[in-house]
């Protein structure tokens, strides 16, 4: 299934890393490199699911969950939160948030394209 | 400062995996040979990385463990599942007796996961020929974990240094072994965290056995 995939992500490395899979795998990705350009492109191109990094720049990944959490025009839209190797807590604010999961970085490329699916195949 | 440590492992270990995967084309078979070893290595800095992070937190009083309800069976499982390709590949037996009808404990889940993981580990390493046992009772307030090995033991003079963090007896053995040094010693100061302890009791050239005493609920320091 080819999935519209916003990510959202400031380091250029990882946006390139992860988009490279994306896109091997057939899927469309639109690219944000701070919150707030990930909530107008969100808005722009109602995609099947937004990924994004915790600690972005300015306003940080929970926050702009909560931002796109609060678009009634993205409803229903998975989220997954991508973290650094999770504390304790980490997890818990991100769901808080309204995140519908996390995959913790570094991210494993041999596991990371079904745990994307995975979010795509119970959207409703 | 964590960030900082794991974002160009982020990079390391993806782009060789893509690669790897030959997402990008056909490698022949030592370009595939060492970009292996490249991921072999990335995912030991990694491991290295994750637990210094853990010891300077611990030791800056800056770890927090949570409090969830905690299926010890269940995690015991999973880690045993997770080692056992280990053990098999060493012609081990890993058994678990774990006890019916557990009342899940007040814990961190991935703590304890993390404690079990490392003594499982160790064992698994330091035994060359018989087994790796791990034993769930109950033990009054308490919960008893223990790892038994039939492995090469440790020598009465080195029990008390066990548990320090980057002890591992001698370089001959950080070689053959592998592993960080850091295992024991963060899994000594996670069980006092969980509200719990930790012992060794061990005879050189016959084994060793770890035990682990967890509160089923956890006391409020």
């Amino acid at each position: 299934m080819k999935a519209k995939i916003l990510y959202i992500e400031d380091n250029e490395t990882n946006m390139y890393l992860v988009t490279f899979i994306l896109q091997a795998w057939g899927h469309e990705v639109f690219q944000a490199s701070d919150g707030a350009e990930g909530v107008k492109t969100a808005l722009g191109a109602r995609p099947d699911l937004i990924l994004l990094d915790i600690q972005l720049p300015g306003m940080d990944g929970y926050e702009t969950t909560r931002r796109l959490r609060a678009e009634p025009d993205l409803a229903g839209i998975p989220i997954v939160a991508l973290t650094s190797y999770a504390m304790a807590g980490d997890k818990e604010k991100a769901m808080a948030a309204g995140c519908d999961g996390y995959i913790e970085k570094p991210i494993n490329p041999d596991t990371f394209i079904t745990e994307i699916e995975q979010f795509l195949s119970d959207a409703p | 400062m964590s960030h900082e440590l794991r974002t160009p492992l982020n990079s390391i270990i993806g782009f060789t995996g893509i690669l790897l995967q030959e997402l990008v084309g056909p490698l022949n078979p030592e370009q595939k040979k060492q970009m292996g070893m490249v991921r072999g290595s990335s995912g030991h800095l990694l491991e290295l990385i994750n637990d210094v992070l853990d010891i300077s937190k611990i030791e800056a009083g800056q770890l927090q463990v949570g409090h969830e309800p905690v299926d010890l069976n269940t995690v015991a499982l999973k880690v045993a599942a997770t080692v056992q390709p280990l053990a098999q590949k060493k012609g081990l037996t890993l058994n678990c007796e774990l006890p019916d009808g557990l009342e899940p404990l007040s814990s961190d889940r991935r703590r304890v996961e993390q404690i079990l993981m490392n003594l499982l580990g160790n064992a698994i390493k330091f035994t060359d020929a018989g087994e790796v046992r791990m034993r769930v009772s109950p033990a009054g307030p308490d919960i008893r974990i223990e790892v038994i090995d039939t492995g090469i033991g440790i020598a009465p003079e080195h029990l008390d240094h066990l548990f320090q963090p980057f002890f591992q007896i001698d370089i001959g053995l950080t070689r053959k072994y592998g592993g960080t040094g850091l295992g024991l010693s963060i899994s000594k100061r996670l069980t006092e965290l969980l509200g719990g302890r930790i012992r060794v009791d061990s005879v050189l050239g016959r084994g060793s056995t770890f035990t682990v005493l967890l509160p089923r609920v956890e006391a409020i320091p």
